[in-house]
């Protein structure tokens, strides 16, 4: 009996090769075990219970063709073959599409069935997939999903590869470094599950189930593999279905259902593999001798039974004594000046990803929901005000970069959200809006704030003077952050809506201020500060200590004043879901906080950091359902505030600018250079932004989707790119217009003079 | 790990005013699942009955909900380790002097997970643990707690005494906190240094219960040792 194994990389992610080995042994002593490598750096070669290596080149230089008749040569001749490699059992698929008789592999219509991150095949498996979005979307509605989840979301390719990306400068990295990698760009994301890793094992032949192992993670390695686990039976509920799955797939060789637990027990499944994990050495210990099991349906040679030695596993590092027919190949040296030697998988595993998509192009796809709708266009649909807003300017008198107020744009958004307040006010209770000026000073969005009845929410005595030079009173003034006494002599003797002190040394400020009668305000409260959140500002709560402190200084606020309390989570930053936890949590602080001084909360300033979409979607029901949490929990509050300054002022302005010059380079690799910078568009790392180009000869705007298009800034600086892997339209040459929307919030107010002489 | 007096507790509480191990009786027979702990009861931290311990409190039950980030009410408070690493506590101590100490004994931990669980709604209960370690390692605790003049009487043997929280996590099903590990015990019933001999969940209301509750594939009759 010969028997063909691959996959024997055994680093700190190992494939399951060693492994395989080794309970191939144990079942058949006598058996020639043959491991198939294509580096000769691959360490598990050395291993001493091989009998024979076929080493062959790497993925990047055989001869597909040939190599795949030595394969077949090899199991007519009636050896059998045990792959342990993804790509490589992929691969073998694509030669065997029906199989072999010998090759206890999958057939490709299996593969295609577990492909990510649907795993059709294991819809009858009581698991579930978690929530993901495909990169082809367009980024508008990406950033949209990552918001939605927290930032914990992972980009993953359709078989290898997993990042985290937790903002948004990360994931157009990762995404452009994956899509080079596997040479595709379809990619999806795909949101976390907190819990913990396990995996179900699996062997079958010819759609028979031969056995099945259940084996828990109880110690990873950094990059979360396994180092150790313990094994257990798979529970009925859970292997009828998957017998059902093996039977529809028609599975012959391993696999590996890789999932996570979640605190509330439920399972959600990762990814599966078409071969055997590389713990698979672990369940034979504990007496379940998988590979053992597929051999001996596939030859009916009965296999040595194992006995079970202990049902938990764990690995060591040993050392091997090197073949001397397979001396170590050098170590490539580091590149000149570089740090660390650079070194890439040793077989050349992309190499195969790469030469897999050329075969079939749509092997390495990723797999989405049956009943997705009609595939993404990729861009970003404009919203119809923006369209008008756009139309109403004169270009062709306008000095780029320019940033263009979208009038009709803004005028709807703080009506919307002044009906809202109002609709939302009950005879108890009355919703308020602030503009927050920070976000955008301009004087026509202060002026729009004023008429749809905002509050002015200034962070400085700076912003008060420009609220009240445009026609709020003193009494419409919210006064936050540390710098509100600056600059020195601008403090308003009259009396104002409300003032929120911003450290425990700002408070005592404020009580003496208000008692020499230099400052007033109608309420007086702490901003608090969320212990879980990275914030410089307010109040601390994250110790027993600066919480009493807390307490101690709210009992120390003037009397004839009213008490409020402030907070602000950028749900922008932290999430649309986490930031209801952290509502939640910040009502519960309130609680306490009431119950601690004896002061009741008469006005709560929920802060804001809204992303545009996030806050006007869904208007209604969102703030409905804060305002509903704060009543039934903090009875004393008379008065809600919320501060949706993004949300108003990024919508209400674009920035136009023309492009300069364009540089092709190989590969279709275009640099366009502009005459806007990163210093008109500062958040570009941070969001996207929905672009177009305005046709030169019909004036029509085309939507600018993605591509191998970079559109780098006038400024001499290296990372003034403003847009990387866009696709400008055909026919985009210098002197055209292009439109960056989204531009009115932090890119216009945090903008900066540079580069202009 | 450990009972303190306390002016608060409740009428019939055993042991009232017992503390540091001077008026507890270990004569229990040691053949009984809970050795010499057979009738030891959880730990109880005591209050000043003013401001301070209502201030501690309070700080307690917000910071744990906070510390959920949006995650499951059932995920353990890991942080709670994380701001009191694990070590020997003189007892009787109160919530102003426990909550946010650096170093406190399992008895603590338990105590505080058990106030946030129920704050953040869940079913929990007290838990209390007989574990097997080691000669070695008993010694070494020894001298620690020898070294801050803390009572040792949690230890025997190669035994030790330790406390921890039982969650409902369905109907009748359990899983076991041990707070000042960070970590739910595995509930396959592994021998050998660290694995878990014994366990009494404490239920003053055990309606519904009357069966016990189900712990991996166990089931554990309440308020009384279990040897496993
Ligand atoms: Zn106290
Ligand atoms: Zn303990």
């Amino acid at each position: 009996m010969k028997i063909y194994v691959s996959g024997l990389y055994a680093g700190g992610n190992p494939q399951p090769g060693v492994g395989i080995v080794r309970s191939l042994r144990q079942g058949y002593p006598n058996a020639t075990i043959v491991g198939v490598e294509y580096s000769n750096r691959v360490s598990g070669i050395h291993f001493g219970k091989l009998d024979e290596l076929w080493i062959q080149r790497p993925w990047s230089e055989l001869d597909l063709d040939a190599y795949g008749e030595k394969v077949r040569e090899a199991l007519d001749a009636g050896g059998l073959w045990i792959s342990g490699s993804d790509l490589e059992a992929m691969w073998l698929a694509s030669v065997f599409p029906d199989g072999h008789p010998n090759l206890l592999a999958p057939p490709m219509s299996g593969i295609k069935r577990i492909t990510k991150p649907v795993v059709e095949a294991a819809s009858g498996l009581p698991i579930k997939i978690p929530t993901y979005l495909s990169t082809e979307h367009s980024d508008w509605d990406l950033h949209a999903f990552c918001r939605e989840h927290n930032w914990r979301v992972w980009l993953k390719g359709p078989y290898y590869d997993a990042s985290r990306t937790p903002t948004w400068d990360t994931f157009t990295a990762v995404r452009n470094a994956l899509s080079k990698v596997w040479s595709t760009e379809k990619l999806f994301l795909q949101a976390h599950v907190s819990g913990y890793e396990e995996s179900v094992m699996l062997s079958a032949f010819r759609g028979e189930l031969l056995g099945a192992v259940s084996m828990r993670k109880r110690d990873i390695t950094t990059e979360g593999k396994t180092w150790a686990g313990d094994v257990s039976e798979v529970p009925a509920s859970f292997m009828e279905p998957l017998r059902q799955m093996v039977r529809d797939t028609n599975w012959t060789g391993g696999g590996e259902l890789e999932m996570v637990r979640d605190a509330s027990d439920q399972l959600w499944l990762i990814e599966m593999n078409p071969r055997f994990p590389a713990w698979v050495h672990g369940a034979t210990i504990a007496g379940h001798n998988l590979p053992a099991l597929l051999v001996q349906a596939a030859t009916r040679v009965a296999a040595q039974p194992v006995p079970a030695v202990a049902s938990e596993f764990t690995r060591i590092v040993l050392e091997v004594p090197v073949r001397p027919d397979y001396p170590l190949p050098p170590l490539p040296e580091p590149f000149a000046g570089a740090v660390g030697h650079s070194m890439k998988h040793p077989s050349g595993l992309t190499s195969l990803a790469a030469r897999l998509h050329e075969i079939d192009p749509h092997m390495l796809d990723v797999a989405l929901a049956p009943d997705a709708a009609a595939p993404p266009s990729g861009v970003a649909e404009l919203p119809d005000t923006f369209v008008a807003d756009i139309a109403a300017q004169d270009f062709d008198a306008m000095q780029t970069p320019q940033y263009i107020y979208m009038d009709t744009t803004a005028t709807s958004l703080f009506k919307r959200a002044a009906d809202r307040a109002h609709s939302l006010s009950t005879n108890g209770v009355e919703v308020i809006s602030g503009y927050s000026i920070k976000t955008n000073p301009d004087k026509r969005l202060i002026k729009l704030a004023l008429d749809n009845g905002f509050y002015a929410e200034a962070i400085s005595l700076g912003e008060v003077q420009s609220a009240l030079e445009v026609g709020f009173r003193p009494d419409q003034v919210i006064l936050n952050g540390p710098g509100k006494w600056w600059p020195e002599g601008l403090m308003p003797r009259e009396t104002m809506h409300a003032v929120f002190c911003d450290s425990i040394a700002d408070l005592d400020r404020v009580v003496a201020a208000v008692a020499a009668g230099d400052m007033s305000a109608k309420h007086i409260g702490v901003r608090i500060r969320t212990p879980n959140i990275t914030s410089r500002f307010g109040i601390p709560l994250d110790s027993p200590t600066t919480f009493a402190k807390l307490i101690a200084a709210v009992k120390r606020l003037p009397n004839d004043s009213a008490f409020g309390v402030h907070f602000h989570m950028a749900s922008s930053h932290v999430g649309v879901a986490q930031w209801w936890h952290l509502f939640e949590s910040m009502l519960r602080w309130c609680q306490s906080i009431e119950k601690l001084s004896g002061r009741t909360i008469e006005m709560l300033d929920m802060g804001g950091g809204w992303y545009p979409d996030d806050w006007h979607e869904d208007q209604i029901s969102k703030i409905a359902r804060a305002a509903e949490r704060v009543r039934t929990m903090l009875l004393g509050v008379r008065q809600i505030a919320s501060e949706p300054g993004k949300a108003m002022a990024q919508p209400s302005m674009a920035l136009a600018m023309r492009i300069l010059e364009i540089q092709e380079h190989e590969d279709d690799y275009i640099e366009a250079v502009v005459d806007a910078s990163i210093a008109e568009i500062p958040m570009h790392f941070w969001q996207p932004h929905r672009m177009v180009r305005q046709c030169a000869e019909t004036g029509e705007l085309q939507p600018i989707g993605r591509g191998k298009t970079h559109l780098m800034g006038r400024l001499c600086m290296e990372h003034d790119i403003i847009a990387s892997n866009v696709q400008l339209p055909e026919g985009t040459r210098a002197g055209d217009l292009l439109i960056f929307c989204d531009a009115g919030g932090y890119d216009r107010s945090m903008s900066y003079v540079f580069g202009r002489g | 790990m450990y009972l303190a007096a306390d002016k608060t507790k409740p009428e019939g509480a055993q042991l009232e005013d017992a503390h540091c191990g001077d008026d507890v009786d270990l004569a229990a027979p040691t053949t009984a699942p809970g050795g010499k702990w057979q009738t030891f009861p959880n730990s109880h931290i005591s209050h000043h009955g003013a401001a301070c311990c209502d201030i501690a409190h309070q700080w307690l039950i917000a910071f744990d909900y906070a510390q959920l980030n949006g995650g499951d009410v059932l995920t353990g408070p890991r942080w709670m380790r994380e701001q009191s690493a694990w070590g020997p506590t003189a007892w009787p101590i109160h919530w102003c002097e426990a909550v946010g100490a650096k170093t406190v004994d399992c008895g603590v931990h338990a105590a505080i997970a058990h106030e946030a669980f129920v704050a953040r709604g869940v079913r929990a209960f007290r838990a209390q643990f007989i574990q097997r370690y080691s000669a070695d390692a008993t010694a070494s605790w020894r001298q620690n707690w020898g070294k801050e003049s803390v009572s040792d009487h949690w230890i025997d043997g190669e035994a030790i005494y330790h406390e921890g929280n039982a969650i409902l996590i369905g109907d009748d099903e359990v899983k076991l906190w041990d707070g000042s590990a960070g970590w739910w015990i595995n509930p396959r019933g592994d021998a050998g240094y660290g694995s878990l001999a014994a366990v009494r969940i404490e239920a003053p209301d055990i309606d519904g219960f009357a069966d016990g509750l189900l712990w991996g594939e166990r089931r554990i009759m309440l308020n009384q040792w279990v040897a496993m």
